[in-house]
């Protein structure tokens, strides 16, 4: 049994030791007892806040319950936020706004004089055009007002490939949604100006196949411009997900096996030697996008995470160390699931994490990104977007994420303009500091009948994906049989054909359509030609330059490749002198290339 | 009755949004369509070599990672420097094309962008109206390939009227078949690296096989993955059987007779995936060398004895020999040839997995082989 049919046994057996809770609460006098009192303490604890219209609130909000067993299955149900199995939340106060207490009100006549730092301050700015200055130019742009200095980097589509700008017919999409990286030298101009070694910075880079190289880069760069004492220091995250590039997204450019190999020796080097980078996201979103059900996504995207956990643990990473270092990423769409998606993944993980790797409390935290769905977005009737990405942020927040991306309204049509980013953007500050629905009361809309109903709905068929998963001989063994992709293909399929047949309704597409399209004018940012020569010209010296020694750190990364050991620390060589595409196209001839699955 | 329609579908190099273009693959051979899938990440020359090898009616292009105006007008141009500007290009990309994209795109010579919105019965239709009326006379053909492709497709037409292709064939022919997911493809594709690795002037074709039914269309998707045979230097031909049992179509025999005249070194056919009764090559001998592939979850020893393949294949492999049964597989499939007592010849091979020892072994004694019969038949070939 691998892994993950172990997880299956573990939830069962957890859901079973809740039911024992809740039974002998009720039957053994003590143990109810003692329950009643720690139910009583946690509610005294509670501090109590008030809102702007003068309505006292408690900063938590409780089941009203005073019986035994169902004290106890909520706490070992579901868990107070922050605490094990974490459903409520992998934290305490989350979105709340600072005390607002009700006593030191009092005290000063009821006038507040504590300034709430709110800040407009979206979490991450996701930004990557044209070529290196040009988007730190933007980056620079972006947080020029922000005390922290967190960014986010989309490449464009060479180096999502790992090829090189001077490749054959890519020159179009040079800079093309996304920075074109090629070199070190590109990478050092990428983040030019910043402090890399600051607490106050995270970079965040949004790359898969070829995110070894380009984590090297990142680290090469890092250590021109500050010395090798700055590694540590360096935060931020990568995305690195192989199997949802495979099932889902596309962008891999070694056979699965390799491509697992260098992840793990990124990851065995990042865990080591930098504490406060996150080697991997592991992401649903993309899943979602390519069609998935959420079920699916939740699905595969946990399966996907302890299939990780595995391999990193038979790598000999300790779990304690790894298990903080992971994330995970996940689409919020309209569908009935979204509801208790996340907070059904994050009880799951926690349990697997806790009851089969034997994980400390920090690694059993499913830290959660989450971002409004894209393919929800549609371009008839654009505005009603704003609607769609509203109630999606309402339902991510009600799953308690630890940070969200909310889409643009114009994104069927375009990279994102200025104006519909900052309508987007306002839309999370609407919800979090102007409405009262999250900033006052932890769990305000948390634990309605119909939640439950579907955090058990979900639970099970979440279950029952990772049985089958295991039937097919575990993650791995189900990736190369394609199962995933095809279970996210027929689902998409499903999902147009309803929006054609009229199942799914889709308001001014499929219903309630009044024919004319509104849609904004765009203003289209493509890279000039001029540019995009630009790029290839400065590759070219660099490889003129270093022709030499480019030549001798390949061989020396194949024979490591070839030998079986880490070939970080020779990647991390090599991308001095070697670009993206050199590096690339030598570990192909080691290790072959990608054959895709159709 | 009309003949099936055949396009190629694909999405541009580096860029992976195949989600839209699968629903539209699915919804196209619903609906009558042979289509051509060639996958995602696919270079311009990719595309435009394997339309005019499969002679296609025209290209689908499913663009959503920008760089959308040059690639498909440099598609189109690469169509026109071809001779093959009678392959017509359209396409789509949800809201990445923009209206006023699609308008200097058509200007370049794109027929049709569909926009976000679009249903796929629009689509479906458009492809039947526009591309659905049979080949006018065509000018000549500016290449060999494009004289084979259009001769292909003239017997594919006519089939079910066989010609009388006269069958003096010059090349080695391969034939592959075995049960469906053992993995033919892949192992072919092995098979044309070391090939083309090794013969630096040597050209190879393939002839390769989808089921589908009378009048319905067919998903011919093996090109996709074989990522070493799109290469100049292999001319691959994709076929629906259109209703024929067995593994091949009904124009099979006179296409590889055409193929097996023109010059490659090799031509490999790829059956679909067949049934224990299959016996695809037996007509008139039109195959060199028979490779069986098996994959190591047939069954108990029993399924072994029923399939009729195993009795007449030159060379049987057992792909997916990581698997844990391969062992077993190994060793039955041996006790299964012995009865036979001839001298066939069984080998292990990974073929997903590179440089696979096994695949090298299967390589070398294909070319063995063929040497071998190259010298017995020697004057015969040269006249």
């Amino acid at each position: 049994m691998s892994k993950l049919g172990q997880v299956v046994e573990a939830v069962e057996k957890y859901n079973k030791f809740v039911l024992d809770q809740v039974k002998r609460a009720r039957t053994d006098e003590n143990f109810g007892r003692d329950l009643l009192g720690r139910w009583n303490d946690i509610k005294a604890k509670i501090p109590t806040t008030r809102t702007p219209t003068g309505l006292p609130l408690p900063r938590l909000a409780l089941p009203e319950i005073d019986e035994p067993g169902e004290i106890a299955r909520y706490l070992f149900g579901e868990g107070l936020p922050g605490e094990f199995p974490f459903l409520n939340g992998a934290y305490r106060e989350m979105y709340l706004e600072p005390v607002r207490d009700v006593e030191s009100l009092e005290k000063n006549d009821g006038k507040i004089h504590k300034k709430i730092p709110q800040a407009e301050e979206p979490t991450r700015l996701f930004s990557g055009l044209m070529l290196a200055e040009d988007t730190n130019e933007r980056f620079h742009y972006l947080t020029r007002h922000q005390r922290t200095h967190r960014l986010s980097t989309a490449f464009d589509g060479p180096t999502l490939y790992g090829i090189d700008s001077d490749a054959d017919g890519v020159f179009g999409k040079i800079g093309e949604g996304g920075v074109a990286i090629d070199t070190v030298e590109d990478m050092v101009r990428l983040y030019n100006g910043f402090d890399l070694g600051s607490p106050n910075f995270s970079a965040s880079m949004t790359i898969s196949g070829p995110a070894p190289m380009i984590m090297a880069m990142y680290i090469a760069a890092a250590k021109r411009r500050f010395g090798p004492k700055i590694v540590p220091k360096l935060r931020g995250t990568i995305q690195a997900d192989i199997f949802k590039e495979v099932q889902a997204q596309n962008e891999t450019i070694f056979p699965i096996e390799p491509s697992l190999r260098f992840l793990t020796d990124m990851v065995e080097f990042t865990t080591r030697e930098m504490p406060r980078w996150y080697p991997i996201s592991i992401s649903g979103y993309h899943i979602g996008e390519a069609g998935s059900t959420p079920v699916q996504q939740a699905a595969y995207t946990l399966s996907n995470g302890f299939a990780y956990a595995e391999m990193f643990a038979a790598r000999g990473i300790p779990v304690d160390q790894f298990g903080p270092r992971l994330s995970f990423f996940l689409d919020c769409g309209l569908d009935a699931e979204y509801i208790a998606l996340a907070r059904v993944s994050r009880r799951i993980w926690a349990i697997g994490m806790r009851d089969i790797f034997g994980a400390g409390p920090r690694a059993q935290l499913y830290k959660l990104h989450t971002q409004t769905s894209g393919r929800s977005l549609i371009a008839a009737e654009f505005k009603n977007n704003l609607t769609r990405t509203a109630v999606e942020l309402m339902l991510a927040y009600m799953n308690a994420t630890n940070s969200c991306h909310s889409n643009s309204a114009d994104e069927p049509f375009t990279t994102p303009s200025e104006e519909w980013i900052r309508l987007a953007a306002h839309g999370q500050a609407i919800l979090l500091e102007e409405s009262g629905m999250f900033k006052h009361t932890m769990n305000m809309l948390s634990g309605s009948p119909g939640m439950k109903a579907v955090e058990r709905a979900v639970e099970a068929a979440i279950l029952d994906e990772f049985r089958e998963i295991e039937r097919l001989g575990g993650v791995l063994a189900a990736v190369e049989e394609r199962y995933q992709r095809s279970q996210i293909q027929s689902a998409a399929h499903r999902y147009e054909q309803q929006i054609y047949d009229g199942t799914r309704p889709i308001i001014a597409l499929n219903k309630y359509r009044n024919g004319d399209d509104d849609a904004p004018e765009v203003k289209l940012v493509r890279t000039p030609r001029k540019k995009q020569q630009l790029q290839v010209d400065r590759l070219t010296k660099f490889k003129k330059k270093n022709a030499e020694k480019s030549k001798r750190a390949l061989d020396k990364l194949a024979a490591v490749v070839e030998g079986g050991k880490n070939c970080f620390p020779a990647l991390l060589d090599a991308v001095e002198v070697c670009s993206l595409g050199q590096v690339t196209g030598r570990l192909q001839e080691v290790v072959g290339r990608f054959r895709p699955m159709v | 009755m009309t003949l099936p329609i055949r396009i190629l579908t694909a999405v541009p190099i580096c860029d992976g949004h195949d989600s839209a273009i699968n629903t539209i693959n699915l919804e196209f051979i619903r609906h009558g369509i042979e289509v051509i899938y060639l996958g995602y990440h696919r270079s311009v020359g990719d595309i435009v070599r394997a339309a005019i090898q499969e002679d296609v009616r025209a290209i689908g292009i499913s663009s959503y990672n920008g760089g959308h105006i040059e690639f498909f007008a440099e598609v189109v141009d690469l169509l026109r420097a071809k001779g093959a500007a009678d392959i017509r290009v359209f396409g789509g990309g949800g809201g990445t094309i923009t209206h006023d994209d699609a308008a200097v795109m058509k200007r370049k010579g794109v027929d049709e962008i569909f926009f976000a919105g679009t249903s796929l019965a629009d689509m479906v239709k458009f492809v039947h109206e526009r591309y659905g009326k049979p080949h006018g006379k065509r000018t000549g053909p500016t290449s060999t390939d494009q004289e084979l492709a259009h001769k292909l497709t003239e017997i594919e037409d006519a089939a079910g009227d066989p010609k009388k292709i006269r069958n003096s064939r010059r090349s080695r022919v391969i034939g592959f078949t075995g049960p469906g997911g053992a993995g033919k493809t892949t192992l072919i594709d092995e098979l044309v690296l070391r090939f083309l690795n090794q013969n630096p002037k040597g050209r190879i074709a393939i002839l390769s096989h989808d089921p589908s039914v009378v009048g319905e269309g067919a998903l011919l998707g093996d090109r996709a993955t074989m990522i070493n045979s799109q290469d100049d230097r292999v001319f691959m031909r994709s076929m629906a059987t259109r209703g024929q049992a067995g593994g091949l179509s009904p124009a099979t025999h006179d296409c590889l007779a055409l193929l097996a005249r023109w010059g490659f070194d090799y031509v490999i056919i790829e059956t679909v995936g067949t049934g224990q009764e299959a016996m695809p090559f037996q007509k008139n001998g039109i195959v060199d060398l028979t490779v069986m592939v098996m994959n190591p979850d047939y069954g108990s020893p029993l399924q072994l004895q029923k399939i009729v393949m195993l009795d007449l294949a030159d060379i049987v492999v057992v792909n997916k020999s990581d698997l844990q049964r391969a062992r077993t597989a190994h060793t039955e499939i041996e006790q299964r040839l012995e009865q036979n007592r001839r001298a066939q010849q069984l080998i292990d091979t990974v073929a997903k997995r590179h440089r696979d020892p096994g695949v090298n072994r299967l390589y070398d004694l294909i070319s063995a082989v063929a040497a071998v019969s190259d010298r017995r038949s020697k004057g015969k070939r040269r006249s």
